[in-house]
């Protein structure tokens, strides 16, 4: 707990747990100077569900809608991510068409996330015509993922070995729509936002984060490159068909505020590329792999596996014991390590800056309290 | 009119049928989104499932200004004392929707060893509508806010003189 | 190569194990074992060398608790696990003074596990309530509490 002197300067403010930006429940205590803030403190585990409990009482295919829920945001990576844990433990290969499925459909919803991130950024700075743009963009997206997967947002539509339903050519030919319309909207989304007077100072020269407090801190994603590092999992360690599609890895320069808005707003971009490459290029075939066992009982050992999902790197170290649950399963979240630099980069701001800086790390709280 | 916080104590007669009226047309809910749902939520109060048509577009940050509080997520054991006291700080007459199944049971999130998490908003705060689903579709959310008004004004939507069981 | 530094940064430390792994069963390249008094010196290597603290958990075993630190590097990939063998009771020495980051996770195996950090600067619950008096990722657990209390 903060100190609670006979000091008169200082004052304590509680932000949260309930509180206007919509990013779930944390509650930071602020001391405070006048406006000035001495000391950030956040305290998390309003959100605790106990996923890592659950993972040891469920079978492995129990526990694969719970991955929909840790981020609900970018549902498809997570599951992503410990399919092919699992699939590393058993040795299975998935085909190549499940895989173009995937990747397609894990990049329009990190599309999705960010649209939504740049809606619910901009309510907290004060604007809401962007809210309702990004929120009308992404409706054509989940009606997309809807199609296909079922749900407009826990997705848990990626099985061990492969897909379950496949898509049809109207899919296909949707994305391409989608692709269009976005890139028709940059240029509403330049004026409004990217070059608004109002958003330019409250974000740049804000919250600066140094490549050697990336390393200390362990950030990655957007928080990372934003300070100029390109580490990007589907670059630096290729999974998936993502080494067969052509894309950038946007990077910021000064590490502040405004950077990281404009590597998210840029990825939106190479994630269309990617998707626009994939649906050019997806293969007929099997979706499923063959000879995937009815009770998923992984040989003993361990292993650690990580992909980019849209705030950064998403890992899964999975222990097994020979048995139909996990011994371990340890979800290496994004958001718990880049929440972990507030403390220091909060000092000395004012309270509204601390809104812009708390926005811009991109939290979803329930995966950070799992 | 009867809300869960008791009887009222004085009977107004047709003058509250008006004012249920108004109260029903009228709600304000609170931005208390725990998680998942929270995103639902937030779609529906924008612009395709526009809740405002409703007149229930008006979210408002503060309890001590709203009317309706949408528990949207799940309540954690942590998370437990500060739904009761954000119900209690809310101005009578005040409605609760549990969306969501974690609100209503749980969800997917209740297991025999459980330790996380409070199953069902009901065991802390009286519960008016219940919307089901994991997570409810925003049209699922539009029809919980529909009944509500139902509830609120005792009549059907189509202003019949039906009775709607309590 | 920094598989290569890091191997004999790492050789001089007496370590119990240093040998690559096996990437593509494991994920991981290069995998270490170390004794609980160890870890600081391995962890100072790891920061020297640029690499970053990726993750770091508990695995609860009936004799003893096994923590695994997973390091990586952002220009060359180089993923290493670290194991540490503690036995129960006993405290670890924490890290956080070297990766301010590992303070957090410090904090959650000590929430989740009951495992204390010695040295560790501010070693309190961050996901339980603070007033829980139960480590839920112990095996064997049985919850203090019935799920209906609130």
């Amino acid at each position: 707990m903060l100190e609670r002197g006979l000091e008169e300067k200082y004052y304590i403010l509680n932000l949260g747990p309930q509180h206007p930006s919509t990013h779930g429940v944390l509650r930071v205590e602020l001391q405070m100077e006048g406006e000035f803030i001495v000391k950030a403190d956040p305290d998390i585990g309003y959100g605790h569900r106990g996923h890592e409990h659950m993972a040891e009482n469920r079978t492995y295919l129990q526990f694969l809608p719970n991955l929909g829920r840790v981020d609900y945001l970018h549902a498809l990576a997570y599951n992503q991510c410990y399919c092919m844990a699992v699939e590393k433990l058993l040795e299975l290969k998935v085909p190549e068409r499940a895989e173009f499925i995937r990747v397609i459909t894990c990049e329009l919803n990190r599309i999705a996330s960010h649209l939504l991130w740049i809606g619910a950024y901009l309510l907290d700075l004060g604007a809401f015509t962007p809210f309702l743009y990004c929120f009308d963009d992404r409706e054509n997206i989940l009606d997309l993922l809807d199609r296909v997967t079922g749900s407009r947002l826990t997705y848990c539509y990626y099985r061990f070995g492969g897909v379950p339903r496949d898509v049809d050519d109207d899919f296909l030919a949707g994305c391409k729509a989608f692709a269009r319309r976005l890139r028709s909207r940059y240029r509403d989304y330049e004026n409004l936002v990217n070059k608004n007077v109002i958003f330019l100072e409250r974000t740049k020269g804000i919250g600066i984060i140094t490549p050697e407090q990336c390393v200390k801190y362990g950030l990655t994603g957007p928080m990372l490159r934003g300070s100029g590092i390109p580490y990007d999992i589907r670059k630096c360690e290729p999974y998936s068909v993502y080494p067969l599609f052509d894309f950038e890895i946007p990077v910021g320069s000064t590490g502040d505020v405004y950077d990281r808005y404009m590597v998210r707003y840029r990825e939106m971009e190479q994630s269309l590329r990617i998707i626009e490459q994939a649906v050019d290029r997806i293969p007929a075939g099997p979706i499923m792999a063959e000879k995937v066992p009815k009770r998923i009982k992984p040989a003993p050992g361990e292993v650690y596996v990580a992909v980019e999902a849209a705030r950064g790197e998403f890992g899964i170290y999975l222990v097994s014991q020979g048995e139909t649950a996990p011994y371990r399963l340890k979800l290496r979240v994004p958001s718990f390590g880049n929440l972990s630099i507030l403390p220091e980069i909060a000092v000395d701001t004012l309270v509204a800056d601390l809104v812009a800086i708390l926005g811009s790390i991109d939290v979803v709280v329930p995966e950070i309290d799992r | 009119m009867e809300t869960k916080t008791g009887e009222p104590l004085i009977h107004l007669g047709v003058l509250e049928e008006a004012l249920n009226l108004a109260r029903a047309n009228s709600l304000w809910p609170m931005t208390f989104g725990l998680a998942c749902c929270a995103i639902e939520m937030m779609a529906a109060g924008a612009a395709r499932f526009d809740l405002d048509r409703f007149g229930a577009g008006v979210f408002r940050p503060s309890p001590r200004q709203c009317d309706l509080m949408i528990v949207a997520g799940t309540i954690s054991r942590k998370m437990g004392p500060a739904v009761v006291r954000l119900y209690e700080q809310m101005p009578a007459p005040k409605w609760v929707i549990a969306m969501g199944n974690c609100a209503i049971s749980g969800g997917p999130f209740y297991y025999p060893d459980m330790y996380a998490i409070v199953p069902g908003a009901d065991l802390l705060i009286p519960v008016d509508v219940y919307v089901p689903g994991c997570p409810p579709r925003p049209e699922g959310l539009i029809e919980g806010i529909l009944l509500l008004e139902e509830k609120i004004t005792g009549r059907g939507r189509l202003r019949k003189f039906r009775d709607v069981a309590q | 190569m920094l598989l290569n530094d890091l191997t004999q940064a790492l050789g001089r430390l007496n370590l119990a194990k240093v040998a690559p792994g096996e990437y593509h069963k494991s994920g991981c390249h290069l995998e270490v074992e170390a004794a609980p008094a160890q870890m600081p010196e391995v962890a100072r290597v790891m920061l020297e060398q640029g690499c970053f603290l990726e993750s770091l958990t508990a695995v609860d075993f009936p004799e003893h608790f096994t923590l695994v630190y997973h390091f990586n590097h952002f220009r060359e990939l180089c993923r290493t696990v670290v194991h540490v063998r503690v036995p129960k009771e006993a405290a670890a020495p924490t890290i956080s003074h070297i990766y301010p980051g590992a303070n957090w996770y410090e904090r959650e195996v000590y929430d989740l596990f009951g495992l204390t950090f010695a040295g560790h600067p501010d070693l309190r619950r961050i996901l339980l309530p603070f007033e829980a008096d139960f480590h839920p990722l112990r095996k064997k657990f049985a919850p203090s509490e019935t799920p209906a209390d609130a």
